[in-house]
């Protein structure tokens, strides 16, 4: 196994974590960001026969430079077509895609997001962008990666507005309501990794970043947080993860900014 | 011959937008007409509902100017450049003016499009239901989704949305001959189907071409003229957006607006300097030259990776 890396910041071990997450020859849709960065690691190392595909209808892209956006004008040429919404979210929405990435200002224990509102909905404190994509991703993926700061006023008891069925109100829940997708595979927070439990679909802590310990992460999440019973530390990124994210993905520091 | 439809923005914009009217925005980051966003503003167009999948700082800057009351769309953001703050504003205090949201998902908007186009009345999902955006509406109440059992017996219910039939649509396009005829490439957003589903369209473009041209290659036609009343040409018309094969987005401008719109008095200077500031379109690139330079002018032309050519012959 490689050397591990010992100058990481939390948005490169969220990225590699993020990376890890995708398998060889799966399609999956990406966001701006981390899992831009994720999934372009992925590319690079473990996963090179992924199939990106961008919610602007970009598939299988192959760009010459990172992208700023999903709907950068370097995703186009070279990729394998190019069409538009319909073509781009209409494969989610079937169902035919493997992996998606999300995100938003609230989660909840069973992974339901608000990407819209804090607040009351008819008088918000503040407004964010809406679902977005986000709602026909999570609804469509056959699974999703959820990637959240971890912060108490975050990870919330309730959300203010459920922008993004997660499991819902947990066991069958998700499963009653015939969703293309299945949920929910894990949310890399910038603490820690959590899963949702097969049975009861509540989240749980599966392992803390290095830079953190157990009770931080408890502290930080708004309901009292279960535990794996093997819970240990993430794996850290290895030299050359973080080497690929700093040089080859991220030279300028767009996204990476030092933390 | 048939008739030209060749206008100014100013004309079109004034003879075909009225105040009160539904108007759709088609694109989706990319071929957003910011021309014929401006003309609306400086015309001062009011109590407009405005619609488009995915909106960002134009709508932004039609809602500090006071010409929206009512938005539909799933999202009014500038991706990973950051908030809007007039958009902000306007849902969180009130400035200018109260604006009201009707939330739907990005897939949920076009496929409301998708109908209009169809003339379908309306479109079955499979996302939208168990969200929150199922029990909230702003002015459509029970009018805005249904969640309807499938009649056909797979035993889930889904989320029924309506068709959206603009009264009015625009578009940028890199091209489109007289009469309407509009090609594009590169990423089409919620075109060509948003557009299909208005009324009528206004297409601002880089370059009046020829009908052969457009004949020459008609598999890039995404809106044949007939619902086409307006062509307005307008080279630079989608900056600070980018026009796939002209111009890539100009990024520097774009955090520059965001900076400016964080408060109100510094969001009108950049209104004053660029928008009400400007008569036209061909003002706007030469204060645009003038300002940043012909270096940063040229620096956002687009390098030539050209299509081979196909054979469309029989």
């Amino acid at each position: 196994m490689s050397e591990y890396s010992k100058d990481f910041t939390l948005q490169e071990i969220m990225a590699v974590a993020a990376a890890r997450e995708i398998r060889d020859y799966e399609k999956v849709i990406i966001g701006t960001g981390l899992p831009l960065l994720g999934a372009m690691l992925a590319l690079r190392t473990h996963a090179p026969n992924m199939v990106a595909i961008y919610e602007s209808g970009t598939i299988e892209a192959r760009p010459l430079k990172t992208p700023f956006s999903v709907a950068d004008a370097c995703l186009v040429p070279g990729a394998a077509m190019q069409g538009g919404l319909i073509e781009g979210l209409g494969i989610v929405h079937a169902g035919d895609l493997d992996v998606g990435f999300l995100g938003g200002a609230q989660i909840d224990r069973f992974g339901n997001l608000n990407a819209h509102v804090i607040g009351d909905y008819y008088h918000p404190e503040v407004r964010f962008a809406g679902s977005g994509g986000s709602n026909d991703i999570g609804a469509g993926c056959q699974r999703t990666i959820i990637m959240m700061l971890h912060q108490k006023r975050r990870f919330k008891e309730t959300v203010d507005f459920i922008t993004t069925p997660g499991y819902l109100t947990g066991g069958k829940s998700r499963e009653k309501m015939g969703y293309p997708g299945k949920g929910p595979a894990v949310v890399v927070s910038t603490l820690g990794i959590l899963r949702f439990h097969p049975e009861t679909k509540e989240m749980y802590l599966e392992s803390y970043h290095p830079v953190t310990d157990l009770a931080t992460v408890k502290a930080n999440t708004g309901w009292d947080l279960k535990i794996a019973d093997d819970v240990r530390e993430t794996v850290p990124p290895t030299v050359e993860e973080i080497r690929i994210l700093r040089e080859e993905l991220d030279p300028t520091g767009i996204f990476l900014k030092k933390t | 011959m048939r008739k030209s439809k060749v206008m100014s923005a100013k004309e079109a914009v004034s003879q075909f937008i009225g105040d009160g009217m539904t108007v759709m925005i088609g694109g989706f980051f990319h071929a957003i007409s910011y021309a014929l966003t401006h003309e609306i503003i400086r015309q001062n167009k009011k109590h407009l509902t405005i619609c488009q999948s995915s909106f960002n700082d134009h709508a932004d800057l039609l809602i500090g100017a006071g010409c929206v009351d009512r938005i539909i769309s799933s999202y009014v953001w500038m991706e990973v450049f950051g908030p809007l703050y007039c958009f902000r504003r306007a849902m969180e205090k009130g400035i200018p003016h109260q604006v009201l949201m009707e939330d739907y998902s990005n897939f949920a908007m076009t496929a409301r499009f998708l109908a209009g186009a169809l003339g379908i009345p309306y479109i079955p999902l499979n996302s939208l239901k168990g969200s929150d955006m199922m029990t909230h509406s702003q002015w459509m109440g029970d009018q805005k989704v249904k969640l309807m059992e499938d009649p056909f017996g797979s035993g889930y219910s889904h989320a029924l949305v309506p068709a959206l039939k603009p009264e009015i649509g625009y578009l940028h396009a890199q091209r489109a001959d007289e009469e309407g005829n509009v090609q594009m490439w590169g990423i089409l957003g919620d075109g060509p189907w948003s557009l299909r589903a208005c009324e009528k369209v206004i297409v601002s473009v880089e370059q009046i071409v020829s009908r052969e041209t457009i004949g020459r290659d008609p598999n890039r036609t995404i809106l044949p003229a007939y619902k086409v009343v307006a062509v307005v040409e307008e080279p630079f018309g989608a900056h600070p957006k980018n026009t796939q094969g002209y111009y890539d987005v100009d990024r520097d401008f774009i955090f520059h607006y965001i900076r400016m719109a964080q408060k109100e008095n510094t969001w009108k200077e950049f209104m004053d300097e660029w928008v009400y500031g400007v008569a036209d379109r061909s003002e706007y690139i030469a204060k645009f030259i003038s300002r940043y330079g012909y270096r940063k002018f040229a620096g956002l032309k687009a390098k030539d990776m050209p299509s081979g050519s196909i054979n469309y012959g029989y």
